[in-house]
């Protein structure tokens, strides 16, 4: 069968395939093409029809695209969450700062880790996010920028200055944020308070 | 001396490791000696005679370059000495901090060099030396490039044209390449790919590549460019720039806005702290107004209340006057008093009549005067007693009369005691309740007039009215800035149409003069189609024929024969010895004939010429195209720029007209707040007025009831009062009427018993009269006459004493009853006119009273308001990061009454400020979102930093609206669409310039097969044939250049209009070609990228391939050969194609006339060959009088077929000798 898929077609499988995201803001490899190319109406089709037969489905964000599985198991679902829930402190800290990183910010960890040590809420915040070891801040805030780069939110727009741009995709983590709502349980239950996922 | 020019001997003097080496070189040559020797060293010296480029020597880096290592010393020389046809002649290489040149007129003479002790010479000093022995020599040659000029011949100066080697002509530039190539590819293998570079370099110049790094950035620019266009242009990005518009205008609005209230808090805030004092002072002042205002009042009130009291009194005693008056005169009426008052005047009249009647009555009597006085006694007496009798019980009647009118009298003493003291009562009663009525009234009055001064009071006047002024003003502004808008819009518009027409004309201008010279460019095009068709076909035709096989055809044939017969292929031309200078046998006379056939090189000319005509029409048309896009661009600046400013002028109105329609519409609403407020402030003030007054009215009513009841009251109480007094009266009266009636019943019946006894009397008289004769008749009518008269004279008298009352009351007071009515009226007027006096004085004050309280109450407002909002600043707003936001402008504001207060303006601030907040992370995220849109460094710097101040941001979004006004994406895209046409037509031409080598490169090809059909290899069987051919280039990058080239041919000059989907006018087919265009170039940036070549150069553009048969052997077509047969045999076949290379190039590349000329291939490293190969090869050069230049690594006999061998030798201090072996060349 003809599914008339464009060239690029194994290039957007092999980024998405991976759970990333393919932004209209993306200037490396090409990722701007890439999402116009989804995002034409013709191609689309093609390959949501093309993609189903993997059981995967193009999920359309604010100018950008992803995977998602279809008839995801609860315990993958559990597990994004899983992997989702360190983003959380990360987007809080983000939010917190006087500029605050939205999308298409561009900045340098440097930026960000003097924020933060100038800034002893900000420090605190830095401080808790738990999932790495560097020792000093701005040794962390690049490494929650090359992981946010791995999981592409973020680009790396220049090696040598450092320099990030925030992707589109960012918007899934505010929006993923946003859904969060958060409960009190009645007093004298075992785990009071707690969050939910919409 | 030789028939020919040849570099004849090399001399080294103070070279390198070299402190003197004389080689010859007028024939084979060959080097023996081991590596590190300076055989190579040599080699390079011999090979810088002829290529005179230090560069190109193959000296790597890593080594000291050729001037340091070679010309150590100040007397460092290489002399090249060259032999002619008539004499030898020398240039000289040294350094003078550069590498120069000296020709000398002279054959090399080592005395020229050295001193006396063998000691090598400076160069003035070998100059010195020279003009001593009155040799000519150059000037010094500084350049390399000039000495190349003299050595190929081409050289102007007639002094230096006699040092040249051979003639060159325009392509002399490819003997020193092929000379040098040779020397540097002798170590490579048998590639394709050398001989490639070798024809390729050999004919490359400086130009004759593309520099792909060049190309990459051309591409690279127009590619970044185009992906910011694209990106501008996409649907998402103008929404945001809607939205980042949109917001910039929101955030200005609040900024203004804040702006102004923190100028406006600034000004209150100062008002209030200058104010202060000055109102509290006002207050007070207006507090002991009002004092003085209300005893002023009070002192008139009662000043006034007195004189009415007293006007009341005189009232009230007039008005009891007039009544009594009433009543007596209505008394008086009922008692008949105008009769009793006509009788009273006819009393004298009755006097007198009675006198007259009895004096008649005495005159009649007077005979009878004693009966008559007898009787008269008797009368007399009877009338006395009657009288006495009358006299008594009148006396008792009057006495009970009396006693019952004292009782009625006391009575009705008793009565009117009683009712006085009621009517005290009343009076006193309804005194308290009239003065409470009084007092209500008063002050219902006041509360009416209270209510008129509130119905004629306008509350918030001043707010109103500097709101309606500022209303007037901020409408006068509108309407001027409506029609400024209108008339700016106006000049957009024909501004906008003028750019058209502008754009239209550069436009038409373009496509026509694109059609013209495309159209010039085709024709060249087939022009030059003929020429090759006439180059590619004139091997097979005529023409080919005539060039190889007769000499000097074209002062011949080529006079008499046209090009059609030349070129056409079926004329079978046969040489017929016997007609070899005739024509069919004719002999013809030709000289003055003039040549109408035309050389290859001529029809290569021609071509070239074409082309370099196609190029110009191409550059014209570029240039034409580029001053197009200028005044397009200039045009586009010019308008642009003028509509840029005026649409800001426009967005600039319209914000304010935008901003005063809100400001208008605040204002209205303010306006009606005023207004709602003042209403609402009248009504509040009327509704407790109205409030006041109903309680008032009510009050009224209830005193108004009471006092109705209170006078119902004391009527009754009068009633009964009074009937019991008048029941009182009439049983007084009753009772004195039965009395009196009784007592005249005895008196009418005692009277009539007088009256009877004088009846008797009158009769005794009479008849006694009668008997005296006396007329008793007439005595008795007189008597009755008498007593007619005396009874009307009784009855008059009677009334006298009522006449009498009356006359002195009419004398005292009905006379004066108009005289007092007037006086009471008087009073009356007077009485009203002090009441409206003082009622108009109450209304005054009461206006002026409440003015005075509004006004105190507005200043004690204000200054409870001024401390209030200093409070609020100090505690609630001082402290916040708004204040410090705008401390500025609040700190610099000047003291002035606003419309608002310092809370209101805090609260607005704060609220606003968070507001403004709100709509300022909207339009940072919008910005940053759009910025994030394009690359770091795009070209409309549409870049900020997640840092960037508000100002940066602002800045971005005011650039960002400049660059919409400004309709910059027309420009950008018109720059980049002129920038597709120019890469597209740059790459184009490159490739165009590079292609059309590929004709030489296809001739020298042909002159190389040619060349190798021309080897005598029959000789010797070795080598049976060496065929080349040449095939398309598969180097990608080329072929996307090529089709770059082709897309621009078939296109022609185009210039990327509709490029972007702007212009859709274009319609689809430009949308095509650009698209083609764009993807194109895309290809090639990949294909670049990817096969990371710095440059294109000739030998990629095509593919050599050789078949080489040796003996059995025979490779086939192969880009490389690896092995042909043996080393030897590989060595060999190499050096053969490296001399027919070389052989080729330099016939290519000389004079036609210069023949008579030999150079040198210098190969290395030919120890391998056999002796038989040698010899073969030596002759295949000697054949193409080219001599050999090869190193040896050691004696082997092969140096035997040689007619130079020099061997090197190291000696001490690492210094190498270079002598000459001595052998006998066997054959050369």
């Amino acid at each position: 069968m003809d599914y008339k898929l464009p060239k690029q077609t194994h290039e957007i499988f092999s980024i998405m395939a991976r759970g990333h995201f393919i932004s209209s803001n993306g200037t490396k490899d090409n990722m701007g093409k890439l999402y116009d190319i989804i995002n034409n109406p013709e191609n689309f089709d093609h390959f949501q029809e093309y993609f189903n037969i993997i059981r995967y489905k193009i999920e359309r964000g604010n100018n950008f695209f992803y995977f998602s599985k279809l008839e995801e198991t609860n315990s993958i679902i559990e597990k994004k969450l899983e992997t989702f829930e360190k983003y959380i402190d990360i987007i809080d800290l983000f939010a917190s700062m006087d500029n605050k990183i939205t999308i298409g910010s561009r900045f340098r960890p440097s930026e960000i880790a003097e924020e933060c040590n100038a800034n002893v809420r900000l420090k605190q915040k830095l401080q808790k996010i738990p999932l790495y070891r560097s020792e000093t801040l701005s040794n962390k805030v690049r490494e929650i920028c090359d992981l946010m780069t791995r999981d592409s939110f973020l680009e790396k727009e220049d090696e040598v200055s450092e320099n990030y741009k925030v992707l589109d995709s960012y918007s899934y983590l505010m929006d993923m944020i946003n859904s969060i709502a958060i409960y009190e349980e009645p007093p004298g239950s075992e785990n009071a308070g707690g969050i939910i996922y919409n | 001396m030789e028939n020919f020019r040849i570099l004849n001997r090399i001399v080294m003097i103070n070279i390198a490791n070299n402190k003197y080496a004389d080689v010859e070189l007028s024939g084979n040559t060959c080097f023996v000696g081991t590596n590190n020797f300076g055989k190579t060293s040599l080699q390079r010296a011999i090979l810088f005679f002829y290529s005179a480029n230090s560069r190109g020597l193959g000296i790597s880096q890593s080594q000291k370059p050729f001037e340091e290592h070679y010309f150590r010393y100040e007397n460092s020389f290489i002399v090249y000495e060259i032999t002619t046809e008539d004499k030898n002649f020398f240039v000289m290489a040294y350094r003078h901090n550069k590498l120069c040149f000296r020709f000398v007129d002279a054959a090399y003479n080592a005395d020229f060099f050295f001193n006396e002790n063998d000691e090598a010479l400076k160069i003035g000093d070998v100059l010195k030396k020279l003009d001593k022995f009155g040799i000519y020599y150059s000037n010094q040659i500084d350049t390399f490039e000039r000495y190349r000029n003299i050595i190929y011949g081409t050289e102007t100066d007639k002094n230096l044209t006699k040092f040249h080697l051979l003639k060159g002509n325009e392509k002399y530039q490819n003997i020193p390449k092929s000379i040098t190539n040779v020397f540097l590819s002798s170590k490579a293998s048998i590639d394709s790919r050398f001989i490639k570079d070798f024809i390729a370099n050999s004919l490359s110049n400086e130009n004759s590549s593309i520099k792909l790094e060049q190309v990459e950035r051309q591409l690279r620019q127009f590619n970044e460019k185009y992906t910011d266009i694209e990106t501008y242009l996409k649907k998402e990005t103008q929404q945001l720039i809607e939205l980042i518009d949109k917001k910039f205008d929101q955030v200005k609005m609040l900024k203004g806005s804040q702006f102004e209230l923190a100028e406006k808090l600034g000004s209150s805030l100062k008002y209030a702290e200058v104010q202060n004092e000055a109102i509290r002072e006002a207050s007070k002042a207006k507090e002991e107004a009002l004092e003085i205002l209300v005893s002023d009042f009070n002192a008139l009130k009662g000043n006034s209340e007195e004189k009415q009291k007293d006007i009341r009194e005189e009232i009230g005693y007039y008005d009891r006057t007039i009544r009594e008056a009433n009543k007596k005169l209505k008394d008086y009426k009922e008692k008949n008093i105008e009769e009793a008052v006509e009788k009273n005047k006819q009393k004298e009249q009755l006097q007198v009549e009675l006198n007259m009647a009895r004096k008649e009555y005495e005159t009649l009597t007077s005979n009878v005067k004693s009966i008559e006085l007898k009787y008269s006694s008797l009368i007399e007496q009877l009338r006395n007693d009657k009288a006495a009798f009358i006299n008594t019980t009148n006396t008792k009647t009057s006495l009970i009369f009396n006693d019952y009118n004292e009782r009625q009298l006391l009575a009705k003493n008793e009565h009117n005691k009683k009712d006085g003291e009621l009517k005290e009562k009343r009076e006193r009663s309804l005194g308290d309740l009239n003065a409470e009525v009084t007092s209500k009234q008063i002050e219902f009055n006041e509360l009416k007039s209270e209510e008129k001064v509130i119905r004629n009071t306008r509350f918030y006047e001043n707010e109103i009215k500097l709101l309606e002024t500022e209303l007037a003003e901020l409408r006068a502004v509108t309407y001027k800035n409506r029609s400024e808008k209108a008339i700016k819009s106006n000049m957009i518009q024909t501004l906008q149409k003028e750019w058209e027409n502008t754009e239209g004309k550069l436009k038409s201008s373009l496509s026509n003069q694109l059609s013209k010279i495309n159209n010039e460019i085709i024709k060249k095009k087939t022009e030059i189609k003929e020429i090759e068709s006439k180059l590619s076909s004139q091997a097979d035709a005529f023409y080919g024929y005539l060039e190889k096989n007769v000499k000097d055809w074209h002062l011949t044939i080529g006079k008499v024969c046209n090009e059609e017969i030349l070129f056409r292929t079926d004329l079978k031309p046969a040489y017929k010895k016997e007609l070899a200078n005739s024509l069919y046998g004719i002999s013809l006379e030709l000289d003055t004939v003039s040549v109408y056939s035309k050389s290859i090189e001529e029809y290569q000319a021609e071509k070239t010429s074409r082309l370099t005509e196609i190029k110009e029409l191409e550059d014209s048309l570029s240039q034409f195209q580029t001053s197009n896009n200028e005044e397009k661009i200039l045009a586009a600046d010019r308008f642009g720029k003028q509509i840029g400013e005026l649409k800001e002028d426009v967005k600039v109105l319209t914000y304010s007209l935008e901003l005063a329609e809100k400001r208008e519409k605040k204002l209205m609403n303010e306006f009606e707040d005023w207004k709602q407020k003042a209403s609402a402030e009248t009504e509040e003030a009327l509704k407790g007025n109205r409030q006041k007054q109903n309680i008032v009215e009510e009050e009224l009513a209830i005193l108004n009831k009471k006092k109705n009841n209170l006078l119902s009251d004391f009527n009754d109480q009068f009633d009964q009062l009074k009937k019991h007094h008048e029941e009182r009266i009439v049983d007084l009266k009753s009772r004195q009427e039965k009395e009196i009636k009784e007592i005249e019943d005895e008196k009418d019946k005692t009277v009539k018993s007088f009256d009877d006894k004088e009846a008797e009397f009158t009769t005794e008289k009479e008849s006694s009269f009668k008997s005296k004769g006396v007329d008793s008749k007439q005595i008795k009518e007189i008597d009755k006459r008498i007593k007619a008269l005396q009874d009307e004279t009784k009855e008059i008298d009677q009334y006298s004493q009522l006449v009498n009352d009356y006359l002195k009351d009419k004398r005292e007071l009905f006379d004066k009853l108009p005289d007092l009515i007037q006086k009471k009226e008087d009073y009356v007027k007077t009485s009203n006119e002090m009441a409206n006096h003082l009622e108009e004085a109450s209304r005054k004050y009461n206006l002026k009273r409440m003015e005075i309280n509004k006004e105190k109450r507005a200043y004690d407002e204000e200054l409870i308001e001024f401390n209030n909002g200093i409070n609020y600043f100090t505690k609630n707003f001082r402290e916040t990061p708004v204040y410090n936001k705008y401390a500025d402008i609040v700190e610099r504001a000047e003291p002035r009454k606003t419309n608002y207060t310092v809370m209101d303006l805090c609260t607005q601030l704060l609220k606003n400020d968070s507001h403004f907040n709100e709509e300022y992370g909207a339009f940072q995220r919008y910005v940053n979102e759009f910025s994030g849109k394009f690359r770091l460094e795009n070209h409309f710097n549409f870049i900020i930093r997640n840092d960037a101040s508000q100002a940066e941001y602002e800045r971005f979004a005011q650039n960002l609206m400049n660059f919409i006004h400004e309709n910059k994406i027309e420009l950008s895209v018109a720059e980049t669409a002129t920038q597709i046409g120019l890469v597209t037509d740059s790459i184009a031409t490159k490739v165009k310039e590079l292609s059309n080598q590929q004709d030489k490169i296809q001739h020298i090809i042909t002159l190389i097969a040619e060349d190798f059909k021309k080897a005598e290899f029959e000789e010797s069987k070795l080598i049976e044939f060496i065929k080349i051919k040449i095939e398309e280039s598969d180097n990608k990058v080329y072929k996307l250049l090529k089709k770059i080239e082709e897309f621009k041919d078939e296109h022609g000059m185009f210039y990327g209009e509709g490029l972007f989907n702007t212009d859709y006018a274009s319609g689809g087919k430009n949308k095509e070609i650009n698209n083609r265009a764009v993807k194109l170039l895309e290809s090639l940036r990949h294909a670049i990228k990817e096969q990371e070549q710095e440059e294109i150069r000739l030998q990629d553009l095509f593919e050599l391939k050789f078949n080489i048969k040796e003996g059995v052997n025979e490779t086939g077509w192969t880009h490389k050969i690896d092995s042909i047969g043996s080393t030897g045999t590989d060595i060999l076949v190499k050096a053969i194609i490296y001399i027919t290379l070389l052989h080729v190039f330099i016939k290519e590349s000389s004079h036609r006339s210069s023949k008579e000329f030999k150079v040198h291939c210098i190969i290395d490293e030919v120890g391998q060959i056999s002796a038989h190969y040698l010899r073969e090869l030596l002759k295949f050069a000697k054949n193409r009088n080219i001599m050999m230049i090869n190193g040896l690594p050691n004696k082997s006999g092969l140096e035997s077929h040689y007619r130079y061998t020099y061997q090197f030798r190291r000696e001490e201090a690492g210094n190498v000798r270079v002598f000459p072996s001595i052998v006998t060349e066997v054959e050369a």
